[in-house]
């Protein structure tokens, strides 16, 4: 196709859009950045691990292109991929708040977490999303999703919380992709095979229908430049994660009797008015609710005994000054996939609600509210209707409400006894400052399940289990997890089930220290600090920023 | 996944790095860097078994082209053909006076 821009590889695709002679790259192919994590898994590495930082001119204004390079890998974002994003779009924050104007642009090719390195990958794209929500406050953050593969995964949620969404009719967003879904849920839940199927629902068309994309545009150069151009003039942002009423007032009224057909989505969408809905805190009830270990952690560090809340998912309540939330599951929920703990569509949008509100509360306040996150959340809910409605902008909305709360000064404090898993830990505890967990064999911390992480990496499990060995990122466990160097503190000897009421003075201690340990700390740094991401967890990061650091000004 | 390497001995010096290509699916990504020392290729490929075709391939490249440096090649299955053309372009963008 004649000037086409998705046929064009990453660097190119930079480069088209920038003023002639402008153009200058950020830790390029030269500087021999490469991940070390590829190599162990016999897995051929990019010299650039497929990020293009390329600052430079459109129309004589400033900008920072991050273009992601599709092919390399499906785009997934690793360690040093993510850690090129997020310390380039520090540096143009930093120009912002000191008065000079860099417009940053992201062209999002990317199937999200590269799930070889899948816990680096998660931690990154919770940081991508963490800067560009403090980026808003200057200046519109631009995505671009030209195709062919789209913007899947957690970098969908990161499409959510762009300021505006421009892409070609070749793109499809989506959290889960079509084959991760059927894995997980059957071949009924969304054929992976019906390429006309997923065309339909994911595809732009669909996407720009329900506000989803804000524009679309030809797969040309001259085209996609000149709606970026128009963009930067108009400054518009598009608030997608702030709509949570609407989303909570149109599931109120879906009917989930019946499998959701994509004419009947888009008249409920047309037809929903945004009513406000405040999910009050939970409190005692008679029943004994599914058991989990959040559930129990959250009954216990409240108080609450049977806790129960009108969205049965998400219990919230304060004590002792601090604000608790947990995703628990439901087994009677009428939302069938979200019944063993997955965070789906109402509760990203209620703990966003019960977020939102918190802040808004607190916005006069010198002091403002911890709030402690009970995180035991087995995954992201897979399922067609939830693709369909956006499950990526329910995750978004929560993620940008712990962001903007943490920004806003309000401690943010994971307590892990359960399950973190994928989009269920990127909406409820990955923005957090200060992570503490419990080391308990029975915890999961992962981007995907073995069988269809085996199934997308083309891997058999016995080989997928092989690598784990070797890379810590890879692994499924909790002990591995502490070797990235993230976490505040590996509680020992407290299993996930014992919440006596000794071990949760223990907790509620660590909680104060580690809400005492920020001193004003409001960023997510913590993770690239400890002693353990500096000797080993997070060398490549620490690499990676220094490297941007020398070369931003040169 | 197998790494390679080879040495020639060639002597045009080359005035500075460059870098072509993309790790994609039956394409390759190649660094030339200047060097004072005998010129060097390491490969990293994903197909293995193929040492003897890279040989070949490289030798001709040197035969026509006996430039001296330090060549990194990162290659996801591509052909004798499309190395080639990579390695070539590598030269084109040499000449390129940007």
């Amino acid at each position: 196709m004649k000037n086409s821009f998705v046929e064009l590889h990453a660097r190119e695709r930079a480069l088209s859009l920038l003023d002639a002679n402008t153009a200058r790259e950020i830790v390029g192919p030269l500087d021999d950045m490469i991940s070390p994590h590829l190599e162990p898994q016999d897995i051929v590495p990019e010299s650039d691990d497929g990020i293009v930082l390329m600052r430079g001119k459109i129309e004589g204004k400033q900008v920072l292109i991050v273009s992601i390079e599709g092919k390399f890998q499906g785009g997934g974002i690793g360690e040093v991929s993510g850690a090129k994003i997020v310390a380039a779009l520090e540096k143009v924050l930093e120009e912002n708040k000191n008065g000079n104007t860099i417009y940053p642009i992201i062209v999002l090719d990317t199937g999200g977490v590269r799930l070889q390195e899948a816990n680096y990958g998660l931690l990154s794209i919770s940081e991508i999303q963490n800067v560009v929500i403090a980026l808003k406050k200057f200046v519109p953050v631009i995505g671009l999703v030209p195709g062919r593969v789209g913007s899947f995964g957690g970098m969908s949620i990161t499409a959510s919380i762009l300021s505006y969404l421009i892409a070609t009719n070749k793109a499809r967003i989506a959290l889960n992709g079509p084959e991760v879904i059927e894995q997980e849920a059957g071949v009924r839940e969304f054929d992976s095979s019906d390429k006309d199927l997923i065309w339909d629902t994911l595809g732009t068309k669909q996407r720009q229908a329900t506000d989803l994309v804000d524009e679309v545009v030809d797969d040309s150069v001259d085209s996609i430049k000149e709606s970026i151009v128009n963009e930067i003039k108009a400054k518009k942002d598009a608030h997608r994660t702030e709509n949570v009423d609407f989303y909570l007032s149109l599931l109120d009224k879906l009917d989930l009797n019946k499998k959701l057909d994509i004419d009947s989505y888009n008249k409920l969408f047309q037809s929903v008015v945004a009513t406000e809905h405040r999910i009050p805190e939970a409190v005692v009830g008679e029943k004994e609710g599914t058991k989990s270990r959040g559930r129990l952690w959250f009954e216990k560090l409240t108080g609450i005994k049977n806790a129960t809340s009108p969205v049965s998912t998400v219990l919230h309540a304060q004590k002792d000054g601090k604000e608790f939330i947990a995703i628990v599951p439901d087994a009677d929920n009428k939302f069938p996939r979200v019944r063993e703990g997955e965070v789906g569509l109402q509760e990203g949008f209620a703990v966003a609600s019960i977020v939102n509100q918190i802040v808004a509360e607190d916005k006069d306040k010198d002091v403002k509210r911890p709030i402690v996150l009970v995180v035991d959340v087995p995954s992201q809910a897979y399922g067609y209707q939830e693709e369909l409605i956006g499950i990526h902008v329910a995750l978004g909305s929560s993620a940008a409400a712990y962001a903007k709360a943490r920004q806003a000064g309000h401690p943010v404090i994971d307590f892990i006894p359960g399950d973190a898993v994928s989009g269920g830990f990127l909406a409820h505890g990955l923005q957090s400052n200060r992570m503490i967990a419990l080391d308990d064999d029975s915890i999961t911390i992962q981007a995907m399940s073995k069988a269809s992480a085996a199934r997308i990496t083309q891997r058999t499990i016995a080989e997928l289990e092989e690598a784990t060995k070797h890379v810590p990122a890879m692994a499924y466990d909790i002990d591995n997890y502490e070797k990235l160097g993230a976490l505040y503190k590996l509680v020992k000897g407290i299993g996930s089930w014992e919440a006596t009421d000794e071990n949760i003075d223990k907790i509620k201690e660590l909680i104060n220290q580690a809400i005492d340990s920020l001193d004003g700390d409001t960023s997510l740094h913590f993770r690239y600090q400890t002693e353990i991401a500096k000797s080993s967890g997070r060398k490549s990061t620490l690499q990676v920023r220094k490297l941007v650091d020398e070369e931003w000004s040169k | 996944m197998e790494k390679l390497h080879f040495n020639f001995d060639t002597k045009d010096a080359i005035s500075k790095p460059v870098h072509v290509g993309v790790v994609a699916s039956g394409d390759l990504e190649v660094i030339f860097r200047p060097t004072d020392k005998e010129t060097e290729v390491n490969i990293v490929t994903g197909s293995d078994g193929f040492k003897e075709v890279w040989g070949n391939v490289l030798k001709r490249f040197f035969d026509r082209y006996p430039i001296q440096a330090n060549i990194e090649i990162n290659d996801f299955g591509s052909t004798p053909g499309v190395v080639n053309l990579r390695l070539t372009q590598a030269l084109e963008e040499l000449k390129d006076e940007k």
